[in-house]
Order: C-alpha cells, then sequence, then structure tokens
C-alpha cells in the first residue's frame, strides 16, 4: 500500500473527525444532562440537513445554512423534549422505557422525511472549493472549512463548560441533579439549554455532514448515528472530552480501514473498537483518567 | 372457498405462525427478563440464512448462478436444528460482548449498532452471501417425497408450522411458569437486589437471551423455507420494532399477548395496507406505515404500558400449588 | 491507641468473628472514603455501624456487600477471604444484604418476592425448568409454606398477592427483610433498615431482628435512627471521616469523648 494513499486517508480521516466531533459532543452532552439515549439524534440531524436543504435550494449560501440548521435542531430537539421526553418521563416512564420513546420518535421523524420528500437523494448546492495540498493530503476547501468549523466548535464548548457560570450550572446538573437544584440551580432551564445545545450541534454536523458527502437520503442521519455512539462510548457516555477523543478515534480508523481493506466495510472498523471497548473498558476512555470522585463532565 | 382465497389465508397463517414465534422470543427476552434486544431481526435472519445455505445444492453445481458456503441439500427437520443452534451461538456471542455490566437502555442502543452493522458485512460479503441479492430457489421442506399439488402443499405447511409452533410454545411456556421464570423476572425488576440474594444476574440474561436467539432462528428457518428467497434488505434493523412493536402492545410478560401482538402489528397492519388503493408515490404509503407503528408504540407507551394483556398474577392455592392461567 | 485497645479484647478469649474487615482502603479518583477501617463483627450480635454522614458506613457496605472491591484491605468472613467475591457468591456464602432504597421486584407479589430467595431451586435451571411441574412442585410447595410462615409471624400474610410495588414504604422494608430471611442467612447486612418505616412498625420489626439475633443470625445494621441503635446493638462501632473511631460495647458508648465529638462536628 502506498504511503501516499495512507497519508491522504489521514486527512479524509481528520475531516470525518471533525464531523463526528460535533455531532458526539452533542449526543454525549445530552445524555450527561438528561440521562436519555436518545437513538432519534441521527434522525433529528437528518430533519436539520433537510431544512436546510430548503434553505439552500431557494439560493441561501450553505454555510448560511449551516446556520440555519443549528437553529432549526436546537428549536426542535427543545419542543422534542418539552412535549415527548419530558412529558413520558413525568408520566412516570421508567428509564429504560425512555430509549424506546427515543426509538419510536426516531421512526416518525425519519419516516416522515421519507414521506414528505420521497425516496430520493438530495444534493446540496455548496460548490467544495479548489483542492489544497498538504503533501499527499489533499482536501477541498470546503472541508478544510469543516475542519476549522469543528475546532472553533469544539473551543467553544471547552470555555462554556470551564469558564462560564452556565457552563458550571450545566455540569452541576450533569453529576447530581438533586444537589443542583437544592444548590439554587434552575434545572429545568438547564435541561431545556441542554436540549438546544446539542440540538444545534446536532443540526450542525447534519449540514456539514452532508456538505461533506455531497448527498443524503431520509435515513443519512440514523446511519451515521452508529459510528457516533461508537465515539461516544469510546470517549465514555456523557464525557465531551472523551467524546471528542472518542470522534478523532474512529474517524481516522474508519477511514484508514475503507482505504486499507475496504470501503464497504468502514463502519465495521468504527463496530470493532466499540466491541473491544466494551469488552475491556465498558466506562471508556475518560473514565479511566477521570479526576472527579463523581461523574460528570 | 376458492383456491386463490385459499393461498391467500395459508399464507397468511404461516407469516403468523412464524411472527407469533419470534414475539414469544422476543417476549422471553424482553418482557420477562428486561432484555432490550434491538438487535433481535439478525438473530431470525441467521436462522433462515442457516436453513437456506444448508438446504440449498451445492454451490458449485453446474448452472447455479448464486455464491454461498455448504449447500448440503440436508432434508428437514436438520436445517431447523442447524438453525436453532446457529441462533444460539450467536447469541452467545452478542451476550458475551454486551449482556455484562451495562445499563439497560445501554445494551439496547449497542445492539442497535450491532443490529446496524451486520446487515452491512452481509450485504458486503458476496462470496458467504451473495451480496445484496440474498438467496433464491430455496427448497420447500419434504415437497419431493410427499408430491402434493400447490394448494395442498400450503396446507401442509400450515400444519407443520403449527406443529412447531407447539414446540416453541412448549419450551417458553416451561420456562416462564416455573421458578427459573420467576427469578428472571425478578432479575428484570431489580437486578442489584436480584444479585444480593444469590442469582448469577449475567448467567440469568444470558440464558435467556440464548433461547430466545435460537427461537427466533427457528421462526427464521420456517419462514425461508416457505417463501423460499432470503436476501438481507428483507432483515433490516427496523423489523425488530415491529416485532417489539407488537410484544409491547399484545403485553409484554404474556404469551397471548405475544399472539395479538403478531396478529395486530407485523401480520394485521401489514396486510390491511395491501388493500388500500396506491396512493401518492410509491413508497408513500410504507412509509406512512412506518409512521404509524412508531406512533402506535408512544400511544401504548403512554396509555397502557402494560400491553392489552398485561403479565399474568402469579397466586397459589392452600396447598401451595400455584394457580394455572384460566383460575382466579 | 485505639486499635490496640480492639486487638487487647479478642486476645481476651472472645469466640473468634463472624464477619472481620481488616485496613480497608477506599479511593475514587482522588478523594478517600475509607482509610485504614478495621472491625470485627461476632458472631451473635446485632452490630451497630454509626456515625455522622460522610463517615464511610454507605461504603463500607458496599464493600462487605460486594458491591464494591476496596482499594487494599480485605473482608474475612468465617475466617475466610471474601474481599471482592461478588454479591450473588456472598449470599451463597451466607451473607446478605438489605438495600436501603426500596428493592422490592415490583412487578412480582410479595409471596414471589419470598420464593426468589429460597436458595437451591430446582426448578431454576434450565432443565429442571424443561422437566415441568412434576419435578418442581414439591419443593415449591415446600418453600411456599416457609414463605407463608414467615409473612404470618410479619402479619402480611393477607398481601401474599399484592404486587411488590403497590406496598407502602414500609410494607415494603418489612418484604426485604423477609426476603433476606429466606436466604436463611448466616450474616446480615442491614443498610438503614428503620428509614421511612412508621414507629410502630419499627418496633414491631426491632422485636422480629432481636428474635432473629436469638435465633442464631448475626446482624451489621447502619443505622441513624440513635433510640433504635440504643435498643437493638451491641456492640457498637463508630465510624467518621472514613476510619473507625472506636468499637465498644454499647453501655460504654457515651464515655468515649471521641465520639461525641464527631457527632458534634458531623
Amino acid at each position: 500500500m502506498q504511503a501516499s494513499l495512507i497519508v491522504a486517508a489521514v486527512g479524509f480521516g481528520l475531516v470525518t473527525a471533525s464531523i463526528l466531533a460535533i455531532a458526539a459532543v452533542g449526543f454525549t452532552l445530552q445524555y450527561a444532562i438528561t440521562n436519555i439515549l436518545n437513538i432519534a439524534y441521527g434522525d433529528v440531524m437528518t430533519a436539520c440537513a433537510f431544512a436546510a436543504y430548503v434553505l439552500n435550494a431557494s439560493g441561501v449560501n450553505i454555510w448560511v445554512c449551516v446556520v440555519a440548521g443549528a437553529l432549526f435542531g436546537a428549536f426542535f430537539s427543545l419542543l422534542l423534549n418539552r412535549f415527548v421526553f419530558t412529558a413520558f418521563l413525568r408520566h412516570r416512564t421508567p428509564l429504560y422505557g425512555m430509549i424506546i420513546v427515543s426509538l419510536g420518535v426516531g421512526l416518525i421523524i425519519q419516516n416522515l422525511l421519507l414521506a414528505i420528500g420521497g425516496p430520493n437523494f438530495f444534493s446540496y448546492d455548496a460548490p467544495s472549493g479548489s483542492t489544497v495540498r498538504l503533501g499527499a493530503i489533499h482536501l477541498t476547501q470546503s472541508q478544510i472549512a469543516i475542519m476549522a468549523l469543528s475546532v472553533a466548535i469544539m473551543l467553544a464548548v471547552h470555555l462554556l463548560l470551564r469558564h462560564t457560570t452556565l457552563g458550571k450550572a450545566m455540569r452541576a446538573t450533569a453529576s447530581n441533579p438533586a444537589l443542583a437544584r437544592v444548590s439554587g440551580i434552575r434545572t429545568d432551564r438547564i435541561v431545556d439549554i441542554a436540549w438546544m445545545l446539542s440540538g444545534a450541534l446536532c443540526g450542525v454536523a447534519g449540514v456539514v455532514l452532508v456538505v461533506n458527502t455531497a448527498t443524503f437520503a431520509a435515513s443519512t442521519g440514523s446511519s451515521f448515528l452508529v459510528i457516533i455512539i461508537a465515539a461516544a462510548v469510546l470517549g465514555g457516555v456523557g464525557h465531551p472530552y472523551g467524546a471528542m477523543l472518542g470522534a478523532l478515534t474512529i474517524g481516522l480508523a474508519t477511514e484508514l480501514s475503507a482505504t486499507m481493506i475496504s470501503p464497504a466495510y468502514k463502519d465495521v472498523a468504527a463496530f470493532v473498537i466499540l466491541a473491544i471497548v466494551l469488552l475491556v473498558r465498558p466506562q471508556g476512555i475518560m473514565a479511566a483518567l477521570r479526576t472527579e470522585a463523581t461523574g460528570g463532565i | 372457498m376458492s383456491g386463490a382465497v385459499q393461498f391467500y389465508i395459508s399464507t397468511l397463517l404461516v407469516y403468523l405462525a412464524v411472527d407469533v414465534m419470534a414475539c414469544w422470543a422476543l417476549n422471553l427476552q424482553f418482557g420477562v427478563a428486561g432484555l432490550m434486544n434491538f438487535a433481535f431481526i439478525i438473530f431470525q435472519a441467521a436462522g433462515a440464512y442457516t436453513a437456506a445455505v444448508l438446504t440449498l445444492g451445492s454451490p458449485d453445481a453446474s448452472g447455479n448462478f448464486q455464491s454461498y458456503v455448504f449447500g448440503s441439500s440436508m432434508p428437514f427437520p436438520l436445517p431447523l436444528l442447524a438453525a436453532a443452534a446457529v441462533g444460539a451461538v450467536l447469541s452467545l456471542v452478542v451476550g458475551l460482548i454486551t449482556l455484562r455490566r451495562l445499563r439497560s437502555d445501554y445494551q439496547a442502543m449497542v445492539m442497535l449498532v450491532v443490529s446496524i452493522i451486520a446487515t452491512t458485512v452481509v450485504t458486503n460479503e458476496i462470496r458467504l452471501f451473495n451480496g445484496p441479492a440474498g438467496l433464491s430457489t430455496i427448497p420447500q421442506p419434504l415437497a419431493d417425497v410427499l408430491n402434493l399439488d400447490p394448494l395442498d402443499y400450503q396446507w401442509f405447511y400450515v400444519a407443520m408450522s403449527v406443529v412447531i409452533c407447539a414446540v416453541v410454545y412448549f419450551f417458553v411456556h416451561r420456562i416462564t411458569v416455573s421458578p427459573l421464570g420467576r427469578t428472571l423476572r425478578a432479575v428484570r425488576d431489580n437486578d442489584a437486589a436480584a444479585a444480593a440474594l444469590g442469582k448469577d444476574v449475567t448467567r440469568m440474561r444470558m440464558f435467556a437471551f440464548v433461547v430466545g436467539g435460537a427461537i427466533a432462528a427457528v421462526s427464521g428457518a420456517v419462514l425461508v423455507q416457505f417463501i423460499g428467497a432470503w436476501a438481507p434488505g428483507g432483515w433490516l434493523y427496523p423489523e425488530t420494532f415491529v416485532l417489539l412493536g407488537a410484544v409491547i402492545i399484545g403485553g409484554r410478560g404474556n404469551q397471548l399477548g405475544s399472539i395479538v401482538g403478531a396478529l395486530l402489528l407485523p401480520v394485521g397492519f401489514a396486510e390491511a395496507t395491501r388493500f388500500l388503493p396506491p396512493i401518492g408515490r410509491p413508497g408513500l404509503i410504507d412509509a406512512l406505515q412506518w409512521v404509524a407503528i412508531g406512533l402506535l408504540i408512544l400511544l401504548f407507551l403512554w396509555f397502557r404500558p402494560q400491553g392489552i394483556f398485561p403479565e399474568r398474577r402469579r397466586t397459589f392455592d392452600g396447598s401451595g400449588t400455584p394457580n394455572r392461567a384460566w383460575t382466579r | 491507641m485505639i486499635g490496640s485497645a480492639l486487638t487487647a479484647q479478642n486476645a481476651a478469649g472472645q469466640s473468634p468473628a463472624l464477619l472481620s474487615v481488616r485496613d480497608v482502603h477506599q479511593r475514587f479518583g482522588g478523594v478517600s472514603a475509607c482509610s485504614g477501617v478495621s472491625f470485627d463483627v461476632q458472631d451473635g450480635t446485632i452490630t451497630g455501624l454509626i456515625g455522622p454522614n460522610g463517615a464511610g458506613k454507605s461504603t463500607m457496605v458496599s464493600i462487605i456487600g460486594g458491591a464494591l472491591r476496596p482499594t487494599s484491605g480485605s473482608v474475612l468472613f468465617e475466617g475466610h477471604d471474601v474481599t471482592g467475591k461478588l454479591p450473588h457468591e456472598l449470599s451463597r456464602l451466607g451473607l446478605t444484604r438489605t438495600f436501603q432504597t426500596s428493592s422490592e421486584f415490583s412487578r412480582l407479589t410479595v409471596l414471589e418476592n419470598l420464593l426468589v430467595a429460597a436458595p437451591s431451586q430446582v426448578g431454576e435451571t434450565f432443565l429442571g425448568a424443561l422437566r415441568g411441574r412434576r419435578y418442581w412442585l414439591a419443593q415449591e410447595r415446600a418453600r411456599v409454606g416457609q414463605a407463608r410462615e414467615l409473612l404470618s409471624r410479619f402479619d402480611m400474610r393477607d398481601k401474599e398477592s399484592d404486587l411488590a410495588g403497590d406496598l407502602s414504604g414500609g410494607q415494603k422494608r418489612l418484604v426485604e427483610i423477609m426476603r433476606a430471611l429466606m436466604t436463611k442467612p448466616k450474616f446480615l447486612l442491614l443498610d438503614e433498615p428503620m428509614v421511612g418505616v412508621h414507629p410502630d412498625l419499627a418496633l414491631r420489626l426491632a422485636e422480629h431482628l432481636e428474635r432473629l439475633r436469638d435465633e442464631g443470625v448475626t446482624m451489621l445494621m447502619v443505622e441513624h435512627e440513635m433510640s433504635i441503635v440504643e435498643r437493638l446493638c451491641d456492640p457498637v462501632i463508630v465510624m467518621a471521616q472514613g476510619t473507625v473511631l472506636v468499637e465498644t460495647p454499647m453501655r460504654q458508648l457515651r464515655q468515649h469523648q471521641a465520639v461525641v465529638d464527631a457527632y458534634l462536628a458531623g
């Protein structure tokens, strides 16, 4: 195998990792604060990609549509929480029942999109720009923009969590909701904000995923969910920094295995990593490096 | 009754038998033992595939256009037994990775991933599984021995399916009404407490998972030998949710519930849309069907999570003998 | 100094302890929950484990109950090292633990809750289940008889067919104790058994526990309610800030200044 091919794969892997990081951090934040494993997350991504498509098709620049996707995702997730998830929780649905609820929601979203849009593939009017070369790495301007966006978002999330009052409140709610409430934190507000934030990340991820892969269909998001879960579990579900590390690992692993083994087995590499993690250390990477006594971000 | 109607009804009955067995298996795993097996469909698919490759003729035979392994032309009932074994072994492997130390919703999520990956692998492995086209011309059991005309063979197959159903029921029923079933339910309700009382929680879960997997595989084998074809596209991950919906709606932890659920959802729902006029573009009705399934699951989880026939409350008579299901 | 006093007592010829905790340390990341905890629980006693919040009592319960493996140190049961053994293994050795929060099997009846706990059920294996009623019915009826006796003793016979999840908090607590008793334990680890229990019921429960002790069951009881501790427990182990302050007979408890200080501070 030519070294240049492998290096090129690393380049693509970094792009995938960038998209995956945004998605995985959103997914894991949602879990950290709400304790719900939301498998409708992938389908919300598709919905946001769709919303961006509608806007883009009427002539709006794709990068503006990324913002629109974020806003749509935030709003949509907030509504989902208010009208569905919280409602079921208040209705005394046990936590293990909530994953079935999220399953139902995902089914509905994906098939409504299928019903409305038809079994077609959609593409954005998003010129990828000229190719930039860095040694054996070839990346389009779009891809570089995606990576830059991802780094910016990771930094923003980091600053939010570590250096703002809101971030501290979120971390407190994540590690001990009862204690947080008693200390005066409006945990229901925090939950709303968490859904909006993760919804926004979900939206951005959905749109940039399509920018990178050129086309999408109703099932794109739920297919991508497989590696989002792999990245989140690898890093330790509920740990955002772990999700970033997990995304990097899985992103590189999938692209390298696609190049070195076969493109059809991209996701299988992620699955193998996931299986190994579950066998050896189900809590994930971050749990091993954690310094806090209790859980939390 | 005209031949066409008989054909249709006998086909439905076979589908019903297959779905009932699958629901009983999923009910054992989910309703009784509390395992959220979101990968259920791959075990049914594995059983179907096993039966297919064991009953087909050799893949190297001249004129053969499919690629697969074995091709041993095994006679009935060996493929069914082999399918059960494959289902059990596959469950063992998946269970060992996912059932230990994980929270139940976490398990469910991981099993979903397993399901999706399995489909990806199978669709791409041309040598073993003949790729997306799958396998066809799978021979029907005992067809050449009995030499029946097609309609009579249909009814024969219905009778055979019912017999296999009865065998499955024997296993599922005996497990559920015994102290073993009670312990499984205890592990479902509170695994930490069950462990504190001396129960090996992982072993209990593996047990339910493996038996359920074996039964799922048998149901797949019965189906594939009826239809004569097997393609990965027919065993995608959403199919698990139709069966899960059937178990939830019919009543989890209740075998009669599984029958009713199977009648309503996989059979009833799917067949109801067959009689609708084609509205809108192709695929619209299918998509709306899935929306309806999702809504039904949510509605039941909200209004009646125990299902139509809830789990039976076990009582004992004066001498300490457990009361049968039909006494009160 | 306290440690040597303990050793001196043991050397004075007491029977070997049923349960011994030796120099247990438990760290969670950077936080130390227990440092150098050692104590004995003598056969045939109801030993109290008390102390202010954060003393490390819950951690010790988790360790002794097998839910947690200590960072270092050992737990001995009947002279054998059982450190790190899983809860179900400990239960089979005769050490059963109850939980602070409701842990009933909510969708099983009260009677079924008790039946689950019975050890060595022949109908609990795959082959046993397949062999059907004829095989396991006799043992089942005997176990139902035992369970009903227990239920009568605790005045809950009329609730036998109620779903455990529908019971009141106090009733659930009783079910837990009865369930633990069905395992015919040698040693009961009671984690705050009186929490949320009506005072009348608590009194009855205390009587039951005394009777159990007289029948030979040893108990280690974590409890905050001092009136209960004073009535039932002798000796008492006091913990604070992750260590054992003292292990003393009940009547000498108030004499230990360190204990009073710990409670005032904690």
